[in-house]
């Protein structure tokens, strides 16, 4: 056990990381797409100035945005259980806390986070928008509804694509805090393979390289994505 | 037939319609001129509810409505009934020419996907574009926009087209293909209120012209009647203006 740096433990343990991939991709993908929900509808308040409700968005993006996500992290991990309690006690009701997997936690917290900040972006996307698309729209007949699904949207995804991309990536490294709600994701399976052998740096090695694969790989996908999305630059269909 | 009646309306502090009156008869052109900032615009925009009226009635064929009782029902049964053309054209940048004039078939008027294409390239036909038909909006140039917008308003069949300067935002060479395809329009008799500066073209091809100074149709007349004998001394003032400006441009 005299090695400064052991190489062979180090690969040994890849595939034991590995095993956190799947948890890293769900928490990543569930809240990036709850995220665009709650962002898309948190923009169309915002735009609308829906009384109100238009207030409440404002709290809840300027109290994400302005927290660090660990601590979000750890409110939710804490919080969501003397929530259940509360509301066992007061309704009379029986939600089992201890059976609801902490990954589930994780997924709420990510996606109530991920709508803060998305409902900025996407805001920013919509207004971007020429004001005339919209306009014209409305003289062919169409409703709010038709006008944005059909013309405004399209548009301001591809304004948004690459913040959403950047968005994701950004999301995808932070997932690696979930494992102090002790979320087995990449993270927290190398913390566990570190700890058993006490060779730290070589499972955290390990996670910063399949971090870094993954992000490769999100990267050339967004790029062919783009490429579709931007045709119409192109000028001609096809 | 579009009839205008008593139709104000102001932005916060500034009144800018104080009570337009005016009717186009059925297969009517009408040009609307007037200095900038004289209302033009927000007129056609209360036409087709763009703009919300304080006061007055629109008649758009048999539809009839009043400025106090405005639904989302008035906009969609007035929208129906109109067709605009904007300054800066206002294609949908996301669809292809054909898209633009097939959308609305499609999604407002519910035809099918291949009718809605039969009308398209019929009218894309008719402006000259179907050559451009799977072209991208930023692969147009200006007129050829411009034309393109006016075949999606033909396409829909409305009862009136409302035109705001559709050539005030184009190139000098780029303005007689876009006239060409309205006077075409014109001359079928279709039913239009064009907002323009083109006096030639008003004279040349408007049934009426209708003088609109801060905030009100002063009056409407057959072309040689306003530009050459008008009643008010405003409109002799902006047509001698105008007529001074064009000399000295040649
Ligand atoms: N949305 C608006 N808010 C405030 N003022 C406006 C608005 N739209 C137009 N106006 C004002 O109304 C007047 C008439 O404008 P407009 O109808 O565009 O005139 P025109 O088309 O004849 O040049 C102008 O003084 C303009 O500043
Ligand atoms: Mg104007």
């Amino acid at each position: 056990m005299g090695k400064i740096f052991d190489v062979e433990f180090m690969i040994e343990i890849i595939p034991d990381i590995l095993k956190g991939i799947p948890y890293t991709m769900t928490l990543a993908v569930i809240s990036f797409i709850v995220g665009l929900f709650i962002g898309l509808i948190g923009a169309l308040i915002k735009i609308y100035k829906v009384p109100v409700l238009r207030f409440i968005t404002g709290v809840y993006v300027s109290f994400f945005r302005g927290t660090p996500l660990i601590v979000q992290i750890l409110l939710f991990y804490y919080g969501i259980p003397i929530l259940l309690r509360i509301i066992n006690q007061r309704f009379g009701t029986s939600f089992d806390v201890s059976g609801v997997p902490a990954m589930v936690f994780m997924l709420v917290a990510f996606s109530v986070s991920s709508g803060a900040y998305l409902t900025e972006s996407i805001r920013a996307a919509i207004i971007s928008v020429d004001k005339g698309q919209l306009e014209s729209a409305y003289s062919v007949g169409m409703n709010t509804t038709q006008a944005m699904i059909r013309i405004v949207l399209p548009q301001a995804v591809k304004v948004a694509l690459p913040v959403f991309a950047n968005f994701f990536i950004g999301l995808l490294k932070d997932t690696s805090l979930a494992f102090a709600a002790s979320v087995t994701e990449i993270m927290g399976q190398a913390k566990i393979e570190a700890g058993r052998a006490s060779r730290f740096f070589e499972a955290y090695i390990d996670a910063a390289l399949i971090y870094w694969a993954i992000c490769i790989i999100f990267e050339f996908l967004v790029v062919r994505m783009e490429r579709n999305v931007r045709k119409n630059e192109r000028g001609m269909e096809k | 037939m579009i009839d205008i009646r008593g139709v104000q309306k102001s932005f916060k502090n500034t009144v800018v319609l104080r009570g337009v009156n005016l009717t186009v008869e059925e297969g009517e052109t009408v040009a609307l001129i007037g200095s900038s900032g004289s209302g033009k615009s927000t007129l056609l925009r209360c036409i087709n509810l763009l703009e919300t009226p304080d006061h007055g009635s629109i008649t758009i064929g048999d539809y009839k409505f009043k400025a106090h009782d405005i639904s989302r029902h008035t906009k969609k049964e007035v929208r129906k009934r109109t067709g605009m053309v904007f300054q800066n054209f206002g294609l949908f940048e996301n669809k292809t020419a054909l898209e633009n004039v097939t959308e609305a078939l499609i999604i407002v008027q519910k035809k099918k996907k291949a009718e809605a294409i039969e009308i398209g390239r019929y009218y894309l036909d008719k402006v000259g574009m179907i050559n451009r038909a799977d072209y991208y909006p930023i692969a147009l140039s200006g007129g050829q926009k411009q034309r393109v917008a006016i075949a999606r308003a033909l396409a829909l069949n409305p009862q009136i087209i409302l035109f705001d300067e559709p050539t005030s935002a184009l190139d000098p060479e780029l303005v007689q293909e876009v006239l060409h395809v309205i006077k075409q329009a014109s001359d079928e008799k279709m039913t239009m209120l064009i907002v323009t500066h083109e006096m030639d073209f008003a004279r040349e091809v408007a049934d009426k012209v209708a003088f609109m100074d801060e905030g009100v149709v002063l009056e409407a007349a057959p072309p040689e009647k306003l530009f050459f004998h008008p009643e008010h001394e405003r409109t002799k003032q902006f047509i001698d203006r105008y007529m001074q400006r064009f000399s000295y441009s040649i």
